[in-house]
Order: C-alpha cells, then structure tokens, then sequence
C-alpha cells in the first residue's frame, strides 16, 4: 500500500513542467500565473480527528514541510522536567520504520535537513529538500514524529547532549535572565525551564519519553504544513498515516502568573535585568496593542550596530547614565497568558538607574505622553518587522504552522497589517497603564550590588 | 510432526552432551565476545546483565574447582532462554545496513 501511494507521488510530480510553464501569448487574455504568496493564501483543511493541515503552493523548488504539535516545556510536570528538551534532541533516534543511522543518512543523501525548534507551548520537526525528494523527507518526519522507539540505550547515549546543549545556551545570558524570569512569574505550566534542570541529566527515561509523546503527540493538538507542495499530497499522507494518537491526551495545566524575583549574583560587569508584568493572551486584541506598544516603546535597534536615540527607553535612560547600556521592550504571548515589561542590560554600578529610568518612560506613556505619530512610526515598524519575518521560507513556515496549531486559520499578511492599523493610541495607553498597574516580576543576573530589588521599584 | 519431534530429540541430546549446562550456564553465555556480541551485551537491560555475570562467575569458580553442579540444578534444556538474540540480530541487521551505505 505505501508503495503505490509513494508511486502516486511520483506520477504527480511527472507533470508538473507543463503545468508551471506559464503561457506567453501577445493576446491580453492570456492567463497568468500567479506566483506570489499574498495572492495565493495557504489552502487549510480540518480533518474530522483535529488534525489542521495547511499547504502554500509556491512553485518553488525547494519544499519545506512541518508538523507542528501542542507540546512543549509547559506540559512536563515536576516529576518529569526536562523531558522536552531531551525530546528536542532526540528527533535523530531510531523509529519503527527507519534506523537512526538510516534517516542521518537518509536525510544528507538528498540533501535535506530535519530540525526541531521548540518553544515553551509548541514543538515544530520541519524537513526541507529539493522537491523531487519530498517523498523521502516526509517518510522520515512521519517516522520521527508518530512512531519513535526511544531505545534504552540511544536515550543513555543522548543525555551527556542535555548538558553540551544547555551549555551553549547558557553562554548567552539572555536566556539564563528569561529562565529565570518565567520561573519567577507563574506558577507551573509556563514556568517550567525550556532547558533541562542539572539534577534531571541522566535520568530521564524512554518510558518517561513515551509517556510524554503519548499523552501530547495527538491528532487534535497537531498540524502538518508544507510549502512548496500540493495541498492535496499533504492531505493523502496526514489521513494515511497520522492518524494514529486520536483524542485530545492530557490537557495542559493553566498557567498561573504570580509575580516573583529571582536575582542570579554572578561576577559579571554587565547585569542583565527583566522587570515584567502580566501581558495579553496570543491573538487576542490586547495583544496587538502590546505588540505596538513595545515598538513606541523601542524593541532593538533598527540600524545595526547603530545607537537607536529614536527609542523611548534608550532616551530615558540616557539621561540616567553615560555608561553604555542597552534597553528595550519585552513582549512574549502564550495561548491563555503573556509578559511585557522591559529588558535592560547595563553596567553594574549604573544599573539601578537605568532600570528606574527606563519604567518612568513606560509611566509616561501610560499617562498619556505618547503621540498619534508615535504610535504611526510604531505600527510602520511592527508591520516591517512581521512582513520581513515571513519574507524566508522558514519563517513564513513558522508562522502559518502557529497559526495553524493555534487558531486553525490563517491571516494574510494584509489582514495583519489591518489588525496593526486598527490599534488606537488609547489602547497603547491602555496596555501601558495595564504594565504599571499589574504585579510585576523580575529576574536578574549579574553583579547585583546596585540593582533595585521589585519592592524599591 | 514425527519428522519435527526426532529434530528436537537430536538437538536436546546435542544439548546434554555439550555439558555446559552441567556448570549452570545458558547457551548466551557461552558466545564468543566478538564486536557484535559486545555490543550486543551493552545494550541488555541490567537484570538480565547480573544474572549473566553471576551464571559465568559461579561456572568459573565450579571449573577452578574441576566440579558441576549437582543433577538438579543443571539448566534444563526447556528452561533455556537465548536472551541475548533479539540484540544481537540488531546489532548484526544495523551493521549490515552501514555496510551496504558504505558500499554505495
């Protein structure tokens, strides 16, 4: 049976040069081709187990498919941190259809690629090859997602990886700041580490794996999207073979923001600080505000290596300090909670100053001292970065599979642009106000002699 | 079934003849360690590893001491798990599938 679908493939794809060929002809009606994707608007189906399948047909010769499951950090529990993370790792593993050395080879031979990316809600395994070679991918990816064996001792061999992977994160001191930020404004769910805890290395079991791919890999919390292939491919092999896991498995516990600090003394110069408040749910109208909000605010520079005077909170802290330092906004939305405050890095004497400097800009706002053209410059810059971030074709895979998972549509690039417009300047004051009022949290690493504690604020 | 049933007679008495099982081991016990084999070893659960160990350490001590075990406690022919195959065919199938990649 998988022979002739496989075979079907192949047939399909023997005509495709007369179909992509578009027709020259001097006659004005001619038919045209449409090759741009903001005409062509991805094609979503809902199959009747849940599963959201979503393709874009470009015509490009590379295709890029992806399965994106509701899994991720937020649905271990105590007893089993860390899971995920050596899930991320584990895409390589041996399946029940192809050996572990079979799909690394497999994948080079045809000059594809798998990964994994994952986030705190959602994990994504995305292939991309040259088109001819998308029936080779896909049977891989199918393997890797719905039927992994995790043997007892490709688990053992893959945990020292836990400790390399969470080194190299670690080298970044945003994300030990972010760890610790979450860790400290919910209570379960999203506060679980997207790196696997030190004590949990070396012990996390393949039942433990399984256990978690049972409960999470379902059809309902899962979508399939491919760009650069047929809609109607994608819709044959989801009902063919990822049909398995039915049901909606064990749903997530809901997050509970409390609001805490936790501060990290290290011996560096630099301290790296978060200070944050409770935010707008992913896709709500809140969030649009929020997300206007950080660009008046100022969410990184906008000319490399420039020195971004036009930010708000670069401004305010300026006049705080002539050290250098850098600040700006920090937005990030889940499915049912979110975060917005402001992300500072500064020197560790000044870094007291900075901090306050840079939430009086946020009061400021939130007391109405922003401008309609602010505002403009802000949505400009917020609909740039989007529309620039589904420019490549990974990006724009990302956000149609969210999407997918999250709402089951799709919004076009124009609707978005719409939505962004359609934001007043009183909502931006409202988000703002939003910040001020909520509980806060902070986290903080570095030399924290002269960094206010969330009480001094 | 006749012709069946004279092969496993040949084969137990093959089995009692060969005598290990008279110093209490199985016939996994017995294998040459070559690569495969050890690989093999590595990946079998751990209760199963002890009482491997503990097989060839008590065959050990009963051949320094040129005895076998009492009548009863020989391995019975029936009782006899080849425990080590499943692994070993894997091992032996994923090098084969190396092989035959490299080859290409």
């Amino acid at each position: 049976l998988r022979k002739s679908i496989l075979l079907c493939f192949l047939l399909q794809k023997r005509f495709y040069s007369l179909k992509v060929a578009p027709k020259v002809s001097s006659s004005g009606t001619a038919a045209k081709v449409k090759l741009s994707p903001e005409s062509q608007n991805p094609e979503i189906t809902k199959l009747p187990n849940g599963l959201v399948i979503a393709s874009l047909e470009n015509f490009s010769p590379a295709s890029r498919i992806g399965v994106f499951i509701k899994a991720g950090s937020r649905y271990e529990t105590s007893s089993n941190l860390g899971t995920a993370h050596l899930l991320r790792l584990a895409s390589n593993l041996t399946t029940k259809g192809v050996s572990s050395f079979r799909i690394t080879r497999g994948i080079e031979a045809v000059g594809g690629s798998l990964s994994v990316h994952a986030t705190r809600e959602k994990m994504a395994y995305s292939v991309e090859c040259l088109r001819d070679y998308v029936d080779t991918v896909m049977e891989y990816l199918l393997n890797v997602t719905t039927a992994p064996e995790f043997r007892p001792w490709e688990v053992a061999d893959l945990q020292p990886q836990l400790k390399v992977d969470k080194a190299i994160a670690l080298q970044n001191p945003q994300v030990g700041v972010l760890e610790n930020l979450h860790a400290a404004a919910y209570k379960n769910a999203l506060a679980n580490p997207l790196y696997c805890p030190d004590y949990r290395v070396g012990k996390i079991t393949p039942e433990q794996l399984h256990h978690f791919v049972q409960n999470n890999f379902t059809s309902s919390g899962m979508a399939l999207v491919g760009i650069g292939i047929k809609h109607s491919t994608l819709k044959q092999v989801a009902e063919q073979f990822l049909n398995i896991r039915s049901g909606g498995g064990v749903p997530g516990a809901k997050a509970v923001y409390r609001g805490g600090e936790i501060r990290k003394q290290t011996g560096d110069s630099l301290v790296h600080a978060a200070v944050v408040a409770e935010g707008a749910v992913l896709g709500s109208k809140e969030a649009n505000a929020f997300s206007v909000l950080q660009y008046v605010l100022g969410a990184g520079p906008l000319v490399k290596r420039g020195s971004n005077v036009t930010s708000k909170l670069t401004q305010g802290a300026a006049k705080a300090t002539s050290q250098p330092f850098d600040v700006s906004a920090f937005n990030v939305n889940y499915s049912d909670s979110g975060l917005f405050g402001v992300y500072i890095i500064s020197q560790a004497p000044s870094a007291g100053e900075v901090i306050k400097a840079a939430l009086n800009q946020v009061k400021a706002v939130a007391q109405g001292g922003v401008t309609d053209a602010d505002v403009t410059t802000a949505k400009n810059q917020l609909k740039a970065n989007y529309l620039m971030s589904v420019e490549t074709s990974k990006g724009l895979l990302n956000e149609i599979g969210s999407e997918s998972l999250f709402s089951g549509t799709h919004t076009s690039p124009s609707a978005a642009a719409q939505k962004i417009d359609s934001v007043s300047t009183a909502d931006v004051v409202n988000a703002a106000k939003k910040f001020v009022s909520g509980k806060k949290s902070m986290a903080a690493s570095g030399d924290l002699g002269n960094t206010p504690f969330l009480d001094e604020l | 079934a006749g012709g069946g049933g004279l092969l496993e007679k040949i084969r137990k008495w093959y089995y009692n003849l060969a005598g290990f099982n008279k110093l209490g081991l199985m016939r996994d016990d017995t294998l040459h360690e070559d690569d495969d084999v050890k690989e093999a070893l590595k990946r079998l659960p751990e209760h199963l590893y002890n009482e491997r160990v503990f097989r060839i350490k008590r065959a050990l001590d009963l051949s320094l001491k040129h005895q076998i075990l009492p009548k009863d406690q020989w391995v019975k022919y029936e009782e006899d798990r080849p425990y080590l195959e499943p692994y070993l065919k894997e091992v032996i199938r994923e090098r084969q599938e190396r092989e035959a990649w490299n080859k290409k």
